[in-house]
């Protein structure tokens, strides 16, 4: 292995590889500087941070002239005392928590190489301990309790590892897809494609599979160069791997249709899943389809043995969006400690575009503890502020469902058009509460897939949380002045 | 197929374009018994749960509208009017599940009559219902199953907006396209790809601007590589697409009240003689394309819709 970050040299400028400017003005000087992904805080970039010996000083918002006079000052190999410096193990192959906003909140495992470690580092990776060699029956037992993490996972919310027994004894297995079409699949891709690609190697293992394809957007070339780069330095896997992409299109991500754009096919609608266990398949060929996010944890599951932890983003209302992981566990309303809400707090939509509105954060991150709470489990909590109407968010959401969705089932692309027209009638008085109702139900329990199955999500949950202030519009009136013109004044 | 292909000469298949996904299997493996509101059906091996279904009397209609179930066409489970509870696998399209032995099926729980009934209520919503002066007044899958179910007043009305009517398609001499009348059962497009293995219709657009338009690109009958087989017009369960002769068949014997005026707008013939052969082949616009910028504008302004409310 050549030289790796942590152990290998006593001092480290870290910068990140996403801001060119920052990265050469440190360049310039005699330091070790090393390029690194996002951390998740966008509020913090670009972050450089400066390590000497289990100490770390950090420079948010770092202009280059800065990262320059950062870069020349510690040839002395002292830090600067005056920067932000946390305390860590001198061989921490992890972001280490820090007083700084969010990157103080709950626990950095599965984004702990993001910021840290160089992207497409083998040594680094090595480093944290990775490239674990174990046995397929040690993979099997440390997924036991992983759960599919997000819309894009074939077992969503479900068992990962039932599919993997069965496809073990299966003779021949085509690939294991990772879908990192979500956001956060792209930032794990980008700042820590070893994570994940550790984590498909593992399931490739298991099932014998022959290939790992990474799915990925079309919008998000960062990731698509990163894993190619990640995928050659990748020491002896035990599969190849093939960076394919797909169109950026929300629909893009469901999984059906990610092994339908795999494939080739010009355009992209869902596959039918029959009831049961059967698997997904790829050119005919049973296959596996796990989010990045899924495949991440369980590289850390089987390293560490550390409990699951859950991948919250915050975004909305806030003055920048933010993306934190937390225990399952943990509340998330601890997440908004690591964003700036800009007009108070209202609602939150949470778990995905289709996710569930509530006004109250208090609940697990854990996703039985979001079902009950008939809120999203994909990880998202959008922050709508006080003076948002939830009307109007929520029509113009189910608008977005009735226009992107794949056309295929009648519940989907005609229920979301005929939900989009009943909330549209409330605004001419005619609130229909049970007939939305009856429609989310039929949406839900009739879709081919999932993106029917949450379309009637927000309005369903609009109106049990939101029930008066929907009401109050069918009246004429607005709460928050959103949605009507300014009344005439009559004398 | 593929045992036959050669090095050299690729597929029949690789230019065919549905723009349909690749379903897996939906038939049982073996014979399996299972019992539909009561009643113990045996089925045969490659059979669903509609197989089954069709062969009791059961407690309440399932329309299972798009189904066709012969000739290897579909099931495509677009219309979800087969809805029915189970006890292993709860609600399930009757269409495209697999026959399971010892599976308990219920057709009138309530969940599964609210389901049937709502989607053939949404199927309504998006159909030109002026059987008056439709060809496939009489005949028509649509209408009978509409009756079959007592529908009387469809929840979310029908599609009544003249305005956004898409001109009807009589450019062909032979087969007369109407979209307003378009149930997207698919139907047609197997018939044209899998059965006659012409490659002319496909299914294109998302969500509400969903259509079956042609492979080629073309916008009219006329223009496409259709063979006029008639296949297609055969298979269609509405008046969507019906020979040109009949299809003011059924309208009602009034002055001026015709098929095409209840539409208004009509693609007709360029009346140039195409001759003898079609329009060669090998045009059809296979590979995905980028996403345009519409695509994209509609994708990425989730919170910005035009003309919300």
């Amino acid at each position: 292995m050549p030289p790796n970050n942590i152990t290998d040299h006593r001092v480290v400028v870290r910068v990140p590889s996403d801001s060119d400017d920052v990265r050469t003005a440190a360049s310039e000087g005699d330091a070790n500087v090393v390029a690194v992904g996002r951390t998740g805080i966008p509020d913090l970039e670009p972050l450089v941070t400066v390590t000497i010996e289990g100490r770390t000083a950090l420079y948010p918002n770092c202009p280059p002239d800065q990262a320059a006079d950062i870069a020349t000052d510690i040839t002395d190999g002292t830090l600067d005392e005056g920067a932000a410096v946390i305390e860590h193990d001198p061989d921490a192959a992890s972001f280490p928590a820090a007083a700084v906003r969010g990157l103080d909140l709950g626990t950095r495992r599965v984004l702990g190489g993001c910021g840290w470690r160089r992207p497409a580092s083998a040594a680094d990776h090595e480093a944290e301990g990775g490239f674990v060699d174990v046995s397929p029956n040690d993979v099997l037992d440390a997924a036991e309790t992983l759960r599919g993490r997000g819309w894009g996972d074939w077992r969503h919310d479900d068992r990962v590892a039932d599919d993997w027994r069965r496809l073990r004894d299966d003779e021949h297995t085509a690939a294991v897809v990772v879908n990192a079409h979500a956001a956060v699949d792209g930032l794990l891709l980008e700042s820590a494609p070893l994570e994940v690609l550790e984590g498909a190697q593992l399931a490739a293992q298991v099932v014998g599979a022959e290939k790992v394809v990474v799915y990925v957007s079309e919008d998000d070339e960062r990731a698509v160069t990163r894993t190619r780069k990640a995928a050659d330095a990748y020491p002896d896997p035990v599969a190849p791997v093939d960076v394919v992409t797909g169109p950026s299109a929300y629909r893009a991500a469901e999984p059906t249709m990610v092994l339908e754009a795999i494939e080739g096919n010009h355009r992209l609608e869902a596959r039918l899943r029959p009831p049961g266990s059967s698997a997904p398949t790829l050119h005919e060929t049973p296959a596996l389809v796990h989010t990045a996010r899924t495949l991440a944890q369980l590289a850390v599951a089987v390293r560490t043995g550390t409990p699951p932890t859950r991948l919250v983003t915050v975004s909305g209302d806030v003055e920048s969006p933010a993306t934190v992981e937390l225990p399952e566990s943990d509340r998330l309303a601890d997440a908004l400690a690591a964003v700036t809400l800009v007009d108070g707090f209202k609602a939150a939509c949470v778990g995905g575009r289709f996710g569930g509105l509530t006004p109250s954060l208090d609940v697990a991150a854990d996703p039985d503890a979001l079902a009950d709470a008939d809120l999203g489990t994909e990880g998202t909590v959008e922050v709508l502020g006080e003076t948002r109407c939830v009307l109007e968010f929520v029509g113009k959401r189910t608008q977005f469902a009735a226009e992107t969705n794949c056309g295929r089932c009648v519940p989907c692309r005609e229920g979301s058009t005929q939900l989009t027209e009943l909330l549209r009638d409330v605004y001419d008085g005619d609130y229909d509460a049970e007939g939305i109702e009856e429609l989310t139900r039929v949406m839900d329990a009739s879709s081919v897939c999932e993106f029917g199955v949450v379309a009637g999500r927000p309005a369903r949950t609009t109106l049990d949380a939101f029930d008066a202030e929907v009401a109050a519009h069918a009246d004429g009136r607005c709460p928050t002045g959103t949605c009507f013109d300014a009344p005439e004044v009559t004398h | 197929m593929s045992s036959q292909h050669t090095q050299d000469v690729p597929p029949l298949t690789e230019t065919i374009a549905p723009g349909t996904a690749t379903d897996p299997d939906v038939t049982s493996t073996e014979t399996e018994t299972i019992t539909v509101d009561g009643t113990e059906v045996t089925v045969a091996a490659g059979s669903t749960l509609l197989d089954a279904v069709e062969a009791v009397d059961t407690d309440d209609q399932v329309a299972a509208l798009c189904h066709y179930g012969r000739e290897d066409i579909g099931p495509r489970s677009t219309c979800r009017t087969c809805m029915v509870d189970t006890d292993a696998h709860g609600l399930v399209p009757a269409c495209s599940t697999p026959a399971e032995d010892g599976l308990v099926v219920d057709t009138d729980t309530e969940t599964a009559t609210e389901a049937r009934d709502v989607n053939l209520d949404l199927v309504l919503s998006n159909h030109n219902l002026r059987c008056t002066t439709c060809g496939k007044n009489g005949r028509c899958e649509l209408q009978d199953a509409a009756i079959d179910n007592g529908v009387e007043e469809p929840r979310y009305g029908v599609f009544d907006d003249r305005g956004a009517y898409e001109p009807i398609d009589d450019s062909s001499s032979f087969i007369q396209i109407d979209r307003n009348k378009c149930i997207l059962c698919n139907r047609c497009v197997e018939a044209c790809n899998d059965v006659q293995v012409e490659g002319v219709l496909r299914v294109e657009g998302t969500g509400a601007d969903t259509r079956i338009g042609f492979q080629s690109g073309v916008e009219t009958m006329e223009e496409s590589t259709c063979v006029s087989c008639g296949h297609c017009a055969t298979v269609c369960p509405t008046g969507s697409l019906v020979e040109t002769d009949i299809a003011d068949a059924a309208t009602i014997q009034l002055p001026g009240f015709t098929q095409k005026n209840s539409i208004g707008k009509t693609y007709e013939s360029s009346t140039t003689s195409k001759g003898p052969m079609t329009p060669k082949k090998g045009e059809e616009r296979t590979e995905r394309e980028q996403s345009t910028e519409t695509e994209r504008a509609r994708e990425s302004t989730v919170d910005e819709r035009e003309g919300w409310p």
